[in-house]
């Protein structure tokens, strides 16, 4: 899976840290995922969308192979 | 905050009633105790230490705790048949039976941490080469310490039966088995140390 969510982090100026806070994981948990290295639950996804003011689709992008 | 310093002066007082309780007794249960006390609640620890307080608990430390949790259940049911088995054929002559036990509990607390820590943050970054070589080495370490094990049982069976020193077998669980073991504990080493590592690159500063 790959995601988008650095870029959109970056456009609402937050930080690994300030987007695990607002969400409530670990700083590690948003590097794996902004890695593509770990698949959220659909209860996690929505909150980074959320936090990220963007849709799931627009953040998670799910590789077709 | 007041149920979290009512958790650590209930943790710091319960220890230390237990360590001095068992201080009278046996100075290695007492070792074990704290070790095992710091091994596994290394995380809780160091985030009162660093950020003062306690750890956060999402959906991935959840499923790494209980993995790295079914590694050390695992490991502590092989480690105590083995020890059970070594104890049996009088392995350790004189060594106190606490001293063993404390050994094995002060293991399974590291293998937890180091289970842990696998799972968290080296697992996710090894690519398939490196996880193959992984899997070899623990393979091989397995293997060499279940001979080293063997090796110490046959050459004491074969001394016994055969009124001679045994010499192929002493070799074998003194001298091969343990240099196999080394190396192939470096080689995991290596791999985990480089997947460690990989784990830092991606990591922004706040």
């Amino acid at each position: 899976m790959k995601t988008r969510m650095k870029e959109y982090r970056a456009r609402l100026g937050l930080t690994q840290e300030k987007l695990a806070e607002i969400v409530g994981v670990r700083r590690e948990t948003i590097i794996f995922l902004e890695k593509g290295k770990y698949n959220p639950s659909l209860k996690l996804a929505h909150g980074i969308a959320r936090a990220l003011e963007a849709g799931i689709e627009d953040i998670f992008i799910l590789d077709d192979d | 905050m007041k149920t979290r310093c009512t958790l650590i002066t209930y943790a710091v007082i319960s220890l230390l009633g237990l360590m001095m309780m068992l201080a009278r007794e046996n100075v290695y249960v007492v070792l074990a105790l704290v070790l095992g006390f710091l091994l596994l609640g290394h995380r809780e620890l160091w985030s009162l230490v660093r950020y003062q307080r306690l750890p956060i608990i999402d959906d991935r430390v959840r499923e790494n705790l209980s993995s790295a949790m079914r590694l050390t259940g695992g490991f502590f049911f092989i480690a105590s048949i083995v020890l059970i088995l070594l104890l049996r054929f009088d392995v350790f002559e004189n060594t106190p039976t606490g001293l063993i036990i404390s050994g094995l509990l002060v293991t399974v607390g590291f293998v937890y941490l180091v289970g842990y820590h696998y799972y968290d943050r080296v697992c996710p970054n090894l690519g398939e080469r490196a996880t193959h070589w992984l899997k070899i080495c623990l393979l091989t370490a397995g293997l060499s310490l279940s001979t080293i094990a063997l090796a110490i049982v046959l050459h004491n069976l074969v001394s016994a039966w055969f009124g001679f020193e045994d010499a192929f077998f002493f070799i074998l669980g003194l001298l091969v088995a343990p240099a196999v073991l080394a190396a192939s504990l470096l080689g995991s080493l290596a791999v985990f140390i480089k997947g460690l590592w990989a784990s830092f690159n991606g990591v922004e500063q706040a």
